[in-house]
């Protein structure tokens, strides 16, 4: 795999815009360092997911630029998908195929070395508790092992920014708890993640930073502690500093993706 | 269950039949009334337009009702009958199998049986309407020129539609016992194929064996007719004698399908629950492929997409189904090949534009299956390929499966003329071709399991595939009959493709989102 500007930022948003009816992001920018875990919160209809297709380019973007690991994502957009891997929050896998067929495919897209991705796949189908259904068609799988699998074909390419959008949703406590760790260790090895949840707890344990968007607006970020002392007082929640940073901007201001609408996901 | 409920229920049963008709024929999801009605009546308008011309003649020459209408009349019962059941034993199916709200259903406190016998009902009325589309102009124009007598063809279609529906549910009952709730869903869709098309291409052969022409219309033949078929008093023109009013044969009729479908509605709605328990229970079912031993395979991305497409296809039943309907007509012309192979050099002339035909219908749904019904549309819109490269793996597979198809066909027809066998390679590949620009031009990204639906998708391109299936038709059999006047379908089909390119190009959007 190539290893495009390593010491660059995983992630780079600058002046970002999208409008439908309304702008729906509106001069987003954004940095996110290497091996980081960042979490977007924000109220339904922020921009969140319109924000995180556009820099995995399944939107395009009115205005703006996007940096993947120092390549740039609108004008080398193939160069930058290398490193990238997208979850969407409504898994979109083959139900005629198994987890095992779906992961050969996905690696022969990302071009990889056949030996290197079935060991890579057998890992991890392990790791998501799905090697005895690796030969099992996967149209009978509950959304959790549908997500699982998923998750599998997006780490099966070796990513070096991975983007999650709500990725524990439908998820049991016990599939939770697997996502977690295989996201954990992820972060440990270098990886970048970018997640979307609205889960808070989940932000306020894993993420290194969290930023909170509004009306398509980074209101703030920082680590939980910088978000805290920001906050009016001290020993609040994220929960209560969220509640406090969104306020009156809780009421959604801009039009949703019609491709989120259409996943069923929260802009 | 209450009166009420039933009420309630039997009104939520039409809303939901009318939201189907609206959308076939506003061509939208949320059609408004109006929208659907304009489209019903302009449909309805040009029908009786081409029933005026059809029936016109036959009544200026007295309308008698002689061995030949009643075989024409009796024949397109029959044909209505066939097509019906096809379409019932799919609702039948789908009602069977498909969740939709059969949770809601069968966890309510409502007596499902009673539930049931609505829902079968409402499938016989939506069945009788969608005849009634087709063959009330028809009936009406009989009426206009020839006398109410022929309104009596109204309570013929309800009990034809009656009929088809209620051997429906029996013979999907049937096959429940037979073959279990697994097996059956794959059984009665490729049946549904079969039963829609066999009719027709049962016309056909008995037409190449009588006439050695593939036209169904040699059999209306009036030396035939005199020779093969019943006197006028015979008791097998019932059903074409109902049509034309006479009420002994019309009574007989409407009291026994009223009576066939009482019963068979009752019997299914009393076993409904049971099956569709067991049916819920596979529907989602596990499918264990062989254990793989061995590495992945080396593919290129091209083949990666390629290999991914041609597996989705090879292990869809209700898809391979779906798209049989086409292959079947492709019977007749194989028939006609194998008993003039290496005799009639002028065969080709004949099998060529049919093979074309069948070709065109069968890649649009193909490629509307590659190129719009994708289910994992994000992954592939995130893949390091260019949109291009991803949109010729999908083309790839259509003219591979094409080019294995129409193979074995041309090497046969080479054994008789090697030019015939040429031309209908290349008129073949070209119908497949036009079919795939058809739907890359219109494409829109929706679930394969929406491939019933993709007709209703965009009008537009429904009638430039078939247009253009038409034209690569003629222009293929006049090409093969060394006939200089095959420039003009061609040049039809190129302004047909041009117009269809620059309409598509006005109704697309600006690359809202990447190819998936």
């Amino acid at each position: 795999m190539r290893n495009p500007g390593l010491s660059s930022p995983a992630l780079e948003i600058t002046d970002l815009r999208k409008a439908f009816d309304k702008p729906a992001v509106d001069g987003l920018s954004l940095s996110i360092g290497t091996g980081e875990f960042y979490a977007l919160l924000g109220p339904n209809g922020a921009g969140k997911t319109t924000t995180l297709r556009m820099v995995a380019g399944l939107l395009e973007a009115d205005a703006g630029s996007v940096s993947i690991c120092g390549v740039d994502a609108f004008a080398n957009s193939i160069e930058a998908k290398r490193v990238l891997a997208w979850v969407p929050d409504e898994p979109m896998i083959y139900d005629k195929l198994t987890p095992l067929e779906y992961l050969e495919f996905v690696s022969g897209l990302w071009g990889m070395n056949p030996d290197h991705a079935r060991f890579k796949a057998d890992s991890l189908l392990e790791q998501f508790g799905l090697a005895e259904q690796a030969d099992v068609r996967c149209g009978g799988f509950s959304k959790g092992m549908r997500q699982k699998v998923a998750l599998a074909g997006a780490l099966v390419h070796e990513p070096r920014l991975i983007i999650l959008d709500e990725p524990l949703t439908g998820l049991d406590a016990g599939s939770a708890r697997q996502v977690k760790t295989v996201l954990r260790g992820l972060v440990a090895d270098g990886v970048t993640v970018i997640m979307t949840t609205h889960i808070l707890e989940v932000a306020e344990r894993m993420a290194d930073r969290i930023g909170i968007i509004a009306k398509g607006r980074l209101v703030t970020e920082g680590t939980l502690k910088e978000l805290s002392e920001r906050a009016s007082a001290s020993g609040m929640t994220l929960e209560d500093i969220f509640l406090e940073v969104v306020g009156a901007n809780m009421q959604p201001a801009s039009a949703k993706s019609p491709t989120a609408h259409a996943s069923g996901s929260a802009a | 269950m209450t009166r009420s409920a039933l009420i309630r229920f039997t009104h939520h049963e039409i809303r939901l039949a009318w939201r189907d008709w609206a959308w076939l024929f506003a061509g939208r999801r949320n059609a408004t009334t109006n929208r659907a009605i304009c489209g019903i009546a302009i449909f309805a308008a040009i029908l009786h337009l081409i029933g005026y011309a059809v029936l016109k003649g036959f009544f200026e020459r007295g309308g008698s009702v002689d061995q030949t209408a009643l075989a024409v009349i009796s024949v397109s019962v029959v044909l209505s009958f066939t097509m019906l059941l096809s379409q019932a034993m799919e609702s039948v199916t789908r009602a069977f199998y498909a969740r939709d709200d059969l949770d809601l259903i069968l966890s309510s406190p409502a007596p499902s049986r009673d539930l049931f016998m609505v829902r079968i009902g409402m499938m016989g009325m939506t069945s009788w309407l969608m005849s009634i589309l087709l063959i009330a102009p028809f009936l009406n124009v009989a009426t206009f020129l020839g006398g109410v007598n022929w309104l009596a063809g109204y309570a013929v279609m309800l009990s034809v539609a009656l009929l088809a529906t209620g051997s429906a549910v029996l013979s999907t009952l049937l096959m429940f016992k037979t073959f279990g709730a697994k097996r059956t869903r794959l059984f009665a869709q490729i049946t549904a194929a079969v039963v829609g098309a066999a009719f027709l291409i049962g016309l056909q052969l008995v037409a190449i064996i009588s006439y050695g022409s593939m036209s169904r219309f040699s059999l209306f033949n009036e030396t035939f007719l005199t020779n093969h078929a019943p006197a006028t008093e015979s008791g097998l023109w019932l059903l074409a004698r109902a049509v034309t009013g006479d009420a002994d044969s019309l009574l007989l009729i409407v009291g026994g399908s009223f009576t066939f479908f009482a019963l068979a509605t009752y019997t299914g709605a009393v076993q409904f629950r049971k099956i569709v328990v067991a049916a819920l229970g596979v529907a989602d079912g596990t499918h264990r492929q062989k254990r793989r031993q061995r590495m992945f395979v080396m593919r290129s991305v091209n083949g990666a997409l390629v290999h991914k497409e041609l597996k989705l296809i090879g292990r869809d039943p209700w898809l391979i189904s779906q798209t049989l309907m086409q292959v079947l007509y492709l019977l007749p012309p194989a028939f006609m090949l194998w008993i003039s192979f290496g005799t009639e050099t002028q065969v080709s002339v004949i099998v060529a534009p049919v093979i074309v035909m069948a070709v065109g219908q069968l890649a649009g749904g193909l490629a509307w299956l590659t190129i719009s019904g994708e289910d994992a549309p994000d992954l592939i819109a995130t893949a390091p390929v260019s949109d291009d490269a991803k949109l010729w793996a999908k083309v790839k597979a259509v003219l591979l499966i094409i080019a294995a198809l129409i193979a074995p066909m041309a090497l046969a027809l080479a054994s008789v003329s090697a030019w015939g066998a040429v031309v209908t390679f290349a008129g073949a590949m070209t119908a497949a071709s036009c079919a795939i620009l058809v739907q890359l031009w219109f494409r829109s990204q929706a679930k394969r399991t929406m491939f019933r639906r993709r007709q209703v998708a965009s009008k537009v391109s429904t009638f430039a595939e078939a247009a253009a299936s038409i034209l690569c038709a003629g222009t293929t059999a006049l090409v093969a009959a060394s006939q200089p006047f095959a420039i003009i379908p061609a040049l039809l089909l190129a302004f047909v493709m041009g117009l269809t390119w620059h309409l598509a190009k006005g109704s697309r959007p600006s690359r809202p989102h990447a190819m998936a």
